[in-house]
């Protein structure tokens, strides 16, 4: 039966070219950006090179310092103190890595200048990551309690500053700000979506120019807590409510100023949530806005395609006609209409697939994200066949509906 | 005639439904991404007001170092000034142009309170950016023995500040402890880029021990490049061990910052592109379809002395009354935004943007309907009577 209707449909196509071309156009196009905001969404969100371990990490990377009242507020990353004191105590851990957010620099070579981006990280940043290693070996305890001037740094600049031809640059110094540094290992980049790994120059926190030393809550610092499985999240993150629960209004109060104090240990995605959403009212109007942009991009071919076909309607009359006469119930006749738009959004999928594939390259390879790697993997294709079939049905239903309700007589008439 | 027409689609209005849908929902789409549109585009039409090609921007950070800074600060100065490839410099705070950095406050002179952009700078600024003044003159050291604190306002602090009245030499309120003179009113100063609208913004002296505000603004020489740069760093960070030097080209800030506003823009602008290229492909099918239903129709206008104009102004028509159905109930939305003045945009970006979407969306279903229609009127009334 199913193969009879998708062979009636591919007959359906082919008669009129034109309006196949329109049909596959909406679908297509829709699916096509569907498929690579689902993908960037991933890139973005998903655990990937050198978070892979994302699905059991916590990260704390904002505080905010406000009143009872909310009428003042001030908020920014941690200091290293702070996370010393609260984050890598968390004994339900399997580890908490602390790192700087990125800040700016030049070196120079050759009368070139090279931009960059440093991180000033502790030992377990390299453990927490999974940055691969194409030479050498991140710094250890011993580097950092000898505030060693040595430096890990990214296959990119490998280049930039030590030319193609460099054998191997480890043991070599680079000359950053005019502190030389020594070369002690090279990781493959990653893209600078991902801020709190992304460098272009790894640095032990003690390192000069670090301010590791700055006493108060706030500063430049950030941490991801890796708990030992997903289920863990919740322990660890109570853990850490408790302590900063404990900690004293004197710490944070600033003069008094501010009397409530807002640290989270969130997932990537929920942090990520509450730096636009601060508060739940904020999240509702996000999440509204961010579902009209989708129901519009998906609303709007869907309607066009049921438009389309409820004004072909007259074309497929006589089959009706012919099929109802010989006694097939509205059901059946239901059920072909939809396994037939079902079909055709698989075709359009099909191509709308290939075309992703073609922009994610093209985007890959245009430098717009240095490192990007956005790829079609399992999740992003389950999804885009889920939103396949959605958009199948949401077509779908309505023309069929309106076909199986056609009568007898006035279907022959035709 | 036009009441013909109403009651023509009044009589299909199930089947019309749809149609009127689409077109809403294409309304819809296009006004928000033309406000979006509208609201870059004004502001990219006015300039930004000041020079940037030569200029550099020198950021120090004092890091562990917290003795003396005021001092250092100004031999670093000195000895930037000193280079011959360097025009002039200036210190500023840390809003740069083009910079994320924001410091915003606000000042009030006769119960009228105005939040700007706060600039804290010396007096070599205008130098720098080649900032032309149109009224008065930039600050100098000697305004600092008077009783007020010099600044410099722009113009549309002025006109927001002081209604009408001139604003120069006025003396205005930050709090209690902090007054201000104006002695000087520039044009514009976008700092943050061609697609930054013109807001209220304030130059204030730097105080001769300032030790807080570490940036300078160079103004090289042209042909300056990166050897001078590196010499550049090199020197002052022997000058100042343990702190932070870093240098940027405020033309690549520029694009850094431009590219935040043109990317989104840009995306949107394809994605409702192609919205629309799928609308008008369906809009063009579904009337090509309705309109050879009714070939009978026209075979008997025709007969009865219409001509191939008249029954294509009638499709025409029609489709315009169409498309004037869902414009209304659009605008029912539309105009929603600039009454309660959503996003605090300036209600002359929202009227722009409903009058283009208007004027889109009909240029749209005309195109979509003149082919079908124009085809359909050539017919001979023979042929289509015989049809039937």
């Amino acid at each position: 039966m199913l193969s009879n209707y998708i062979k009636i449909a591919w007959k359906v196509l082919l008669r009129h070219p034109f309006y196949t071309f329109i049909t596959l156009f909406g679908i297509t196009l829709t699916l096509t950006v569907l498929m690579v905001v689902t993908s960037f969404v991933d890139h973005l969100f998903g655990a990937h090179y050198p978070e892979n371990k994302r699905g059991r990490s916590l990260y704390i990377a904002n505080i905010v310092q406000t009143d009872s009242a909310n009428t003042t507020m001030s908020s920014g990353p941690a200091s290293f103190d702070f996370l010393t004191k609260y984050a890598k105590s968390i004994k339900s851990a399997e580890r908490v890595a602390i790192m700087s957010n990125f800040s700016f620099s030049n070196a120079y070579t050759n009368g070139k200048r090279i931009k960059l981006n440093t991180k000033y990280t502790d030992v377990d940043f390299w453990s927490v990551t999974d940055f691969e290693f194409l030479e050498g070996k991140p710094y250890d305890e011993t580097n950092i309690r000898n505030a060693d001037h040595v430096a890990v740094i990214t296959d990119a600049l490998r280049e930039q500053y030590f030319g193609n031809d460099a054998e191997t640059v480890v043991g070599k110094t680079i000359d950053i700000e005019n502190i030389n540094y020594r070369v002690i290992g090279v990781v493959k980049g990653s893209p600078p979506t991902r801020v709190y790994t992304y460098s272009d120059v790894y640095f032990p926190y003690t390192a000069p120019k670090s301010n590791y030393e700055n006493k108060g809550i706030r500063g430049r610092f950030a941490a991801i807590v890796l708990t030992k499985s997903p289920a863990d999240l919740p322990e660890v993150q109570a853990e850490f409510d408790s302590y900063v629960a404990r900690i004293p209004r004197s710490e944070y109060s600033d003069n008094n100023h501010f009397n409530v104090l807002i640290v989270k240990a969130d997932t990537y995605f929920d942090h990520f949530l509450n730096t636009f959403a601060r508060n739940d009212k904020d999240r509702i109007t996000l999440y509204v806005i961010v579902g009209l942009v989708f129901l519009m991009i998906m609303g709007l071919p869907a309607v066009n395609l049921v438009n389309v076909n409820v004004s072909r309607i007259l074309e497929r009359a006589s089959e009706i006609g012919v099929r109802k006469a010989f006694g097939a119930p509205s059901k059946a006749l239901l059920w072909q209409f939809i396994i037939e738009n079902v079909f055709i959004t698989f075709i359009g999928g099909a191509f709308a697939l290939i075309l992703t594939l073609v922009v994610i390259h093209f985007i890959n390879s245009s430098g717009w994200i240095a490192y990007a790697d956005l790829t079609i993997n399992l999740p992003v294709f389950l999804v885009s066949v889920l939103v396949c079939l959605v958009f199948g049905l949401l077509s779908g239903v309505l023309p069929a509906f309106r076909m199986s309700k056609l009568k007898i007589a006035e279907a022959l008439k035709v | 005639m036009l009441r013909h027409l109403f009651k023509l689609i009044w009589n299909k209005k199930g089947t019309h439904s749809l149609l009127i849908i689409e077109v809403w929902a294409a309304f819809m789409v296009l006004f928000g991404v033309l406000t979006l549109i509208v609201f870059n585009l004004r502001n990219y039409l006015q300039p930004i007001g000041f020079q940037y090609e030569q200029v550099w921007n020198l950021e120090l950070s004092s890091n562990q170092d917290t003795t003396e800074l005021a001092p250092k600060l100004q031999r670093a100065l000195q000895r930037v000034r000193a280079y011959p490839e360097v025009i002039t410099a200036s210190r500023m705070s840390s809003n740069t142009p083009f910079s994320a950095n924001q410091i915003g406050n606000s000042v009030t002179y006769n119960k009228v309170n105005v939040g700007g952009d706060f600039y804290y700078t010396d007096t070599e600024l205008a130098k720098v950016l080649d900032l032309p003044l149109k009224k008065g003159r930039w600050y100098a050291e000697s305004d600092l023995a008077g009783k007020f604190i010099p600044i410099v306002i722009n113009q549309a602090m002025e006109d927001k500040l002081f209604q009408n009245e001139s604003g120069l030499n006025k003396v205005i309120k930050r709090d209690d402890k902090t007054m201000y003179k104006v002695v000087g009113i520039v044009d514009r100063f976008k700092a943050k880029g061609q697609f930054m609208s013109d807001t209220p913004g304030l130059f204030q002296i730097l105080e001769k021990n300032d030790r807080w505000n570490s940036n300078i603004l160079i103004k090289t020489k042209p042909g300056t490049d990166a050897h001078f740069e590196a010499r550049l760093v090199k020197d002052i960070a022997m000058l100042l061990p343990g702190w932070g030097v870093e240098v940027g080209y405020l033309k690549d800030s520029r694009k850094n910052r431009e590219n935040l506003t043109l990317v989104p823009v840009l995306i949107f602008l394809i994605v409702s592109g192609f919205l629309l290229t799928n609308v008008a492909l369906g809009l063009f099918g579904v009337l090509n379809l309705n309109i050879a239903k009714r070939k009978g129709e026209i075979g008997l206008r025709r007969a009865m002395g219409a001509t191939e104009s008249k029954v294509t102004g009638q499709f025409l028509g029609e489709i315009w009354v169409l498309a004037t159905f869902s414009l209304i109930i659009g605008l029912i939305f539309a105009v929603q935004f600039p009454l309660m003045n959503v996003f605090d945009l300036d209600k002359e970006i929202y009227i722009i943007a409903i009058l283009a979407a208007v004027a889109v969306i009909y240029i749209i279903v005309t195109i979509c309907a003149w082919f079908p229609s124009k085809q359909a009127a050539t017919i001979h009334p023979a042929v289509a009577l015989h049809e039937e």
